[in-house]
């Protein structure tokens, strides 16, 4: 008995570390003021933050999953044509052979070609690009990054409920996935403890239990 | 009637008479046995998710993070889903083999006459290791593509041998691997075909040779005796078959948690970056099953002796059924063997949660003191034979028993 | 008693057992549905104004190839033909749309506003195998053995519309 606690303890306490929260691997923080924190949180400033993206990012960055191109690569008449063959996303070769001046442009200007943010929120997370874009010189001490939003906490905000919009599933599909979880495990138990009985059931018939 | 038309042409109910029925198992077999079970399906499961993965990613290093990460997690309807069952599929299928093994060390399942299961079942955790190895650099996101090129640089550590050293065998082996001097389109491609067919297979047929000879000697006792099958053995099924069920419906349950609430150690954030030759991440490490090793060789400051130590720690897991020698079976019966098994797994757990912390001396050191732990388990198995042939004699055992 | 407590178990195992195959098969039938961007190329639209008299653009419509016809006003046509099954069903329209896959094996034919061999008036002409067909798609001559299948298709003031029920109401 006392050698199954043991082992089980030290296996699930092993997992917990390795799995879910490694008490001990180090750990970035970055403070956010909750007011913001809420806006940055919420679905519904996402378009706001779309446009506001648009107007002070743009220049510089895209956001390909969301058909969001570098402000020159919309205006340039070859984007509407690539998209009627490619889909509205288009692949990320085609993008960067055909507005390769676009980006080496950018890439002199800057030193390395501004990333694109499409995945970004899920990388670094809303905290980090709430500090980030507020303040880059302060995170990234020498970043080519200009701060393009100094005193606009507000509206930086925004633009991080934007990208976390890019990256995750609008709030209905989230409801429903986490109904699909909860529906599944709890089909998985219900099934796991009649099995069980219906095992001891047959045991006792056959005078084996 | 078209069941009794295909059984008398497979006589698939005389398979299930002899297999499920006839097949005699003690009735004191414990929860743990159930790991051997949970494996198969974890690897049903991720050949499953991974037909569908195939139908959509692309092996193009251009595209390959988009297919991941915008056509399977965005585009395609549940494909989100089934990449999630994939990535977390991974590490519970290693989860629960590393838990098989230790497992079969603990009741001595590798002893007489099944040392060839457990030589079976270690290549099968080599080659699991490169499934995964393999599998982890097709999103070439930043952990992937880094964590290759270490893996990759692993080989080198050959060259820093005295004498040998300048062979460059290991700088050759390196580039061989990668096919280039870089990782590339190249590289992609080949561990893409290694880890969608041809390891699965390997796997397939190591798998089912292993089973076979689980099969063919009657599964071990937990106390270490030999049943009289007759006497004391219950039917497989519906012993053990319905017992296990209700135990993977545990285990799916546990498994779904993680899929549906909590994927963010199986997608970690930094994969989620793409690929980048000209920025490393500023923490590159190993996956979790592989940190172990990592840390070995990491704690070793002199890399030729590393690379050694950690290979070591591979051949004494192969070896272990020759090294242990004793007449006793079952860590239950053998309170000597019982502490080292305690101090392997203790040691085995620290050197993992290690890998993940930074190198500073004091974890350097205390990678060392493990690294130690873990291979005295192997050194002291001899010893402990000895003593226990001593004991065993004594009490009027011989050879021949 | 005992014996139906054990029937109800085995029932609940078995019936919730199926339950579970349909939730395994549901996303798995999902995933190789067609997609949102595949099912909207079932509508196509195309600006008339855009082609010039006697000329045909080819788009495509549910991965076929397909040409749009424009005719001149008060466009004659007195070549032969077998049928005139397309020429009814096209009867006053001066734009259309017919599938450009000949009927013959599959090849994709040409138009040839001047005629091609022994015929000097607008046609068809696949090159494959020598098949020839009315502005229309009628069968003139070569081994096709039926005129060029015509799609749904609604005219829209300048936009032919193909894909939906109008003056065509479904694929011939």
């Amino acid at each position: 008995m006392i050698k199954t606690i043991f082992f089980t303890v030290l296996t699930v306490v092993f997992f917990y570390i390795v799995w879910v929260n490694n008490i001990f691997a180090p750990h970035e923080k970055y403070e956010m003021p909750p007011e913001h924190r809420k806006i940055a949180m919420d679905y519904k400033y996402a378009k706001e933050g779309r446009e506001l993206f648009v107007q002070n990012c743009a220049a510089c960055h895209s956001v390909r999953y969301d058909a969001l191109y570098l402000t020159q690569v919309q205006a340039n008449p070859m984007l509407a044509s690539l998209q009627e063959k490619y889909g509205k996303v288009l692949p990320r070769d085609v993008y960067e052979s055909v507005f390769m001046n676009d980006l080496n442009a950018l890439k002199e200007a800057f030193g390395k070609v501004p990333p694109d943010l499409s995945t970004t929120y899920l990388v670094k997370g809303p905290e980090y690009l709430y500090n980030f874009i507020l303040e880059p010189q302060k995170v990234l001490p020498g970043t080519t990054m200009p701060a393009v939003m100094t005193g606009r906490p507000e509206e930086t905000a925004k633009i991080v409920a934007y990208l976390k919009y890019v990256s995750e599933p609008p709030p209905q599909e989230k409801a429903k996935r986490n109904i699909m979880g909860v529906v599944t495990i709890g089909y998985l138990v219900v099934m796991g403890v009649l099995i069980w009985l219906w095992r001891g059931r047959i045991l006792k018939k056959m005078g084996l239990h | 009637m078209i069941g009794r038309w295909f059984n008398e042409r497979a006589k698939l109910s005389e398979l299930w008479q002899s297999q499920m029925v006839d097949y005699k198992v003690p009735k004191t077999l414990t929860f743990p046995y159930a790991f051997g079970i949970m494996a198969i399906l974890a690897f049903l499961v991720q050949i499953i998710s991974g037909i569908f993965l195939v139908m959509y990613y692309q092996p193009n290093i251009h595209t390959a993070f988009d297919s991941a990460n915008y056509t399977i997690m965005k585009e395609v309807p549940f494909m989100w889903l089934i990449r999630n069952v994939h990535a977390a599929g991974a590490n519970f299928f290693l989860a629960v083999v590393y838990l098989h093994i230790f497992t079969g060390i603990y009741y001595n399942a590798y002893k007489k006459p099944r040392e060839l299961t457990w030589i079976v079942g270690f290549f099968i955790y080599f080659v699991l290791l490169m499934t995964a190895l393999s599998g982890y650099l097709l999103p070439w996101g930043q952990l992937s593509y880094w964590g290759m090129v270490v893996t990759t640089e692993i080989p080198t550590s050959i060259d820093s041998a005295p004498i040998i050293g300048k062979l460059k065998i290991g700088e050759t082996i390196s580039v061989w691997m990668k096919g280039g001097y870089e990782l590339g389109q190249i590289t992609l491609g080949r561990f893409f075909g290694l880890h969608i067919w041809l390891l699965p297979l390997i796997l397939l047929g190591l798998v089912g040779f292993h089973f076979y000879l689980i099969r063919a000697h009657g599964i071990t006792s937990p106390d270490g005796r030999e049943i009289d099958k007759k006497k004391e053995g219950v039917p497989f099924h519906p012993y053990i078959t319905l017992k296990e069920g209700a135990y993977l419906m545990g285990y799916f349950a546990v498994f779904f948690f993680f899929v549906f609430f909590y994927m963010k150690h199986f997608l970690p954030a930094d994969n989620y970056d793409p690929a980048n030759p000209f920025k490393t991440p500023a923490h590159i490490a190993p996956e979790w099953y592989l940190l172990a090793f990592y840390t070995m060789f990491r704690s070793i400051p002199d890399k030729f002796l590393g690379f050694v130590v950690f290979n070591l720690a591979l051949i004494l897991l192969l070896i272990l059924p020759f090294l242990d020698f004793s007449p006793l079976r079952s860590a239950r019966n053998r309170p000597l063997f019982f502490v080292m098994f305690v101090v392997l797994v203790i040691s085995s757990m620290a050197l993992t949660i290690l890998g993940a912390m930074p190198p500073t001396p004091t974890n350097a050191l205390l990678g060392l003191i493990f690294t130690l732990g873990f291979i005295s388990f192997f050194v002291s198995l001899p010893i402990i034979s000895i003593l226990e042939w001593g004991w065993y004699k004594a009490k009027g055992g011989s050879k021949n028993d | 008693m005992e014996a139906s407590r054990r029937d109800l178990l085995g029932v609940a195992v078995g019936s919730l057992g199926v339950l579970g195959a349909i939730g395994v098969l549901y996303p798995i039938v999902k995933v190789l549905s067609p997609s949102q961007a595949s099912l909207a190329g079932a509508k196509v639209e195309v600006d008339i104004s855009q082609i010039p008299d006697l000329q045909v653009r080819v788009v495509s419509w549910k991965g076929k190839p397909v040409f749009v016809v424009k005719l001149p006003q008060g466009f004659q046509w007195n070549g032969k033909r077998a049928n005139d099954q397309n020429t009814k069903l096209l009867q006053g329209q001066d734009a259309y749309a017919l599938v450009a896959v000949c009927t013959h094996l599959g090849c994709v034919p040409l138009w040839k506003p001047q005629g091609e061999g022994e015929f000097s008036y607008p046609l068809f002409h696949c090159p494959c195998h020598g098949g020839f067909y009315s502005p229309w798609g009628d069968v003139i001559a070569g081994p096709p053995p039926r005129p060029l299948y015509v799609p749904p298709q609604k005219r829209e003031g300048n936009k032919l519309v193909i894909g939906e029920e109008g003056f065509v109401k479904e694929l011939t």
